[in-house]
């Protein structure tokens, strides 16, 4: 069973801080991760190798400096990488971003599996993966917790808040995983010397065959407008009294009241 | 002179980062109250691929630097825990093997030692001498192609648990040779073979130093490293590595006392404001990490030296004079910057403190060391 698992290396944002005069990101001297929910679909994926066979190939579109990423992901022991790094893709939008990764998904062979991390802890909207899936006409399973193959159909138990679902589908197919679901294992430290000695093939623009309209900047229909960190605003505080119980019950009146729950 | 570490070295010591916060973490209380690590904490090493990090992939191992174990080592060491020591043991016993062993002797020890099914150690101190081979007194006395030990070690980490040990004894026939001191590897299951409780020492919980006691434990000829008489410069080869090992540690030690102390200057308000305002603890600080920086890179030297194939019996006996003192004086400086705090348990600078003590005596005493580098420097023609 073959798998692609998309990854995005983005700041880490236990580290970063925002400027308060211009409101953006403070990038500067801020490490670079892998996206965690990605480290968890690469570890899925792993786990799905090592139980059914196949190889784990890593996708990564980003500037040259997402090689590490796929450095990291090969010491944790995937077997490919293939990076996508052109001035064209720069200022993708999610639109623009699946699309490309699409490309590049075509290009790269068979695959039964696609794994995506559910979302970017840059970005947040968690809609690269479902995007991706419907480009290349694939089923989607999102949320994931847990995968399995069971007669040639993936299933995976979803996530949605309180609930849990037990989805199914033909493959090939999308998932995209909770961070929770697959702990990321520590890359062994044989594998990490092996991971610098692979080849990581660099696929430009032109190795994609799409169309340029639709790359980068110029084919993200989002435009951002605006970063700001929304003012304070200063508020009355509460202190409710009595016993634990009653303090409790006066809290939850209080919070329905608000049609906060 | 190149003082950046490769892209391997830098991913291993996120690994091992990783593996300090994924494995060790959640044990580390345990470890404090028990006395004792888990069974299992040499395959979580072995899994992380942490065990055999020199030797080659033919027997197991990693086949990597001794500069990448002492970067991994040092993470380990920042978490302030004795973990690193089942580790460190695993390795060197095996490094041992590896360069000493028989085919026979390397193609049956070095896979387990890598694979984590066994626990190593490396055994010389008697309870009549740490420092003088001359004095010790357990013997093995041949029979047939057999040897028989008799005698008891002590202070031996991990002598307890299951697996296999290094042990230099008195060559009973060559008594009063030269080289009369023989390594021996011995499998910790034998006949004969039993260790004690865990010596209750003043820091490093867990690190399970016992005495181990001989009775008529037959080992093997063919378990013999090297030559037989020939085991004191072995021993000399192990012990200068693990000095450069400890080294590391105490590095470890030290970054984690400052990285606490920085720590705790923000957030301690004196006088109205975080202590960190006042000069006197930014002037503590920045000694502190200037000497923790000297330590480091005279470590990774040492470790350069040893990969380079170099002599290193000066020059780590040199390195642990000046990191054990230094990274000492470091663990009292945090104690100190905590005030009170750091003299409660409840805070990691008092366990800093207790553990970064050891290095002083463990394997050659900072006096031995002064010894072995102040008569070289006597003997230099330069
Ligand atoms: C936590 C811990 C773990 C240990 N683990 C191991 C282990 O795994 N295996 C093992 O074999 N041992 C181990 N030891 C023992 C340790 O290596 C010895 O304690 C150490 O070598 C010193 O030996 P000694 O205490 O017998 O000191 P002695 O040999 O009795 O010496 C006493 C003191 O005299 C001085 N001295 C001795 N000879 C000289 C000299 N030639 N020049 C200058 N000064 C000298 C030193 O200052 C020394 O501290 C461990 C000890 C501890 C505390």
């Amino acid at each position: 069973m073959n798998i692609i698992v998309c990854i995005k290396q983005v700041p880490d944002v236990t580290e970063v801080s925002w400027d308060p005069e211009t409101g953006s990101l403070i990038r500067k001297g801020i490490p670079s991760i892998i996206n965690p929910d990605d480290k968890t679909a690469i570890e899925s994926a792993l786990q799905l190798k090592e139980r059914y066979g196949g190889e784990v190939t890593v996708l990564s579109m980003g500037p040259s400096q997402v090689e590490e990423a796929l450095r990291e992901a090969l010491g944790m022991g995937v077997d490919k990488a293939i990076q996508l790094t052109s001035k064209e893709f720069a200022g993708s939008d999610t639109w623009a971003t699946s699309y490309t990764l699409g490309l590049a998904v075509k290009k790269a062979g068979q695959y039964e599996l696609i794994i995506c991390g559910k979302e970017a802890i840059d970005g947040m909207t968690a809609q690269v993966g479902p995007q991706l899936a419907e480009y290349l006409g694939i089923p989607q399973l999102t949320y994931a917790m847990n995968i399995e193959v069971v007669d040639s159909k993936v299933r995976v138990k979803q996530k949605l808040g309180d609930l849990e679902r037990l989805l199914e589908s033909p493959m090939p197919a999308l998932i995209t995983v909770e961070r929770e679901a697959y702990p990321p294992r520590v890359a062994p430290m044989d594998t990490i010397l092996e991971a610098y000695g692979k080849e990581i093939p660099v696929w430009k623009s032109d190795d994609l065959n799409g169309d340029g309209d639709n790359l980068g900047l110029k084919g993200s229909p989002t435009k951002l407008r605006k970063v700001y960190t929304p003012k304070l605003i200063k508020g009355k505080v509460e202190m409710f009294e009595g016993g634990p119980e009653e303090v409790a019950h006066k809290f939850v009146d209080k919070l329905k009241e608000k049609y906060i729950i | 002179m190149d003082f950046n570490l490769s892209p391997e070295s830098k991913m291993m010591v996120k690994a091992a980062k990783d593996f300090c916060e994924k494995e060790i973490s959640p044990i580390m209380d345990s470890i404090i109250e028990n006395n004792d690590y888990p069974d299992d904490l040499i395959t979580k090493f072995a899994n992380a691929r942490m065990l055999g990090l020199v030797v080659p992939k033919e027997y197991g191992g990693v086949g990597t630097t001794n500069l990448n174990i002492i970067l991994i080592t040092e993470e380990l060491g920042k978490t302030g825990s004795v973990c690193a020591y089942p580790m460190l043991m695993n390795n060197s016993t095996a490094e041992t093997i590896d360069y000493w062993g028989s085919e026979d002797v390397k193609k049956k020890f070095l896979p387990p030692l890598c694979d984590g099914s066994a626990y190593a150690c490396t055994a010389f101190t008697e309870p009549g001498t740490g420092s003088d081979p001359r004095a010790l007194t357990t013997t093995a006395v041949p029979d047939g192609d057999d040897f028989i030990i008799n005698g008891t070690k002590r202070y031996i980490t991990g002598g307890n648990k299951k697996g296999y040990g290094v042990f230099y004894v008195k060559d009973e026939i060559m008594k009063g040779e030269k080289g009369d001191v023989t390594a021996f590897v011995v499998d910790k299951s034998s006949e004969g073979y039993s260790a004690s409780a865990p010596w209750s020492l003043m820091g490093l919980e867990g690190m399970n130093c016992v005495d181990v006691f001989f009775k008529d434990v037959r080992v093997p000829g063919s378990s013999i490293l090297g030559e037989r008489g020939n085991g004191f410069p072995i021993l000399l080869r192990w012990i200068a590595g693990e000095r450069i090992q400890q080294a590391a540690y105490m590095v470890g030690l030290g970054q984690a006392a400052l990285d606490e102390s920085v720590k705790y200057v923000k957030e301690r308000i004196v006088g109205g404001k975080p202590m960190g305002f006042m000069q006197g603890f930014q002037w503590m600080l920045s000694e502190m990490k200037g000497r923790i920086d000297a330590c480091r890179y005279l470590t990774y030297r040492a470790a350069c030296l040893q990969d380079d194939g170099k002599q290193i019996a000066i020059d780590s006996s040199e390195l642990k004079i000046f990191v054990t003192t230094t990274i000492q004086e470091i663990t009292r400086m945090a104690m100190q910057i905590h005030g009170s705090y750091g003299y409660s348990k409840e805070y990691k600078v008092e366990r800093l403190f207790r553990y970064a003590a050891h290095a002083g005596v463990v394997a050659t005493s900072t006096e031995l060391n002064k010894t072995i580098a102040g008569s070289a420097l006597l003997k230099s023609k330069r």
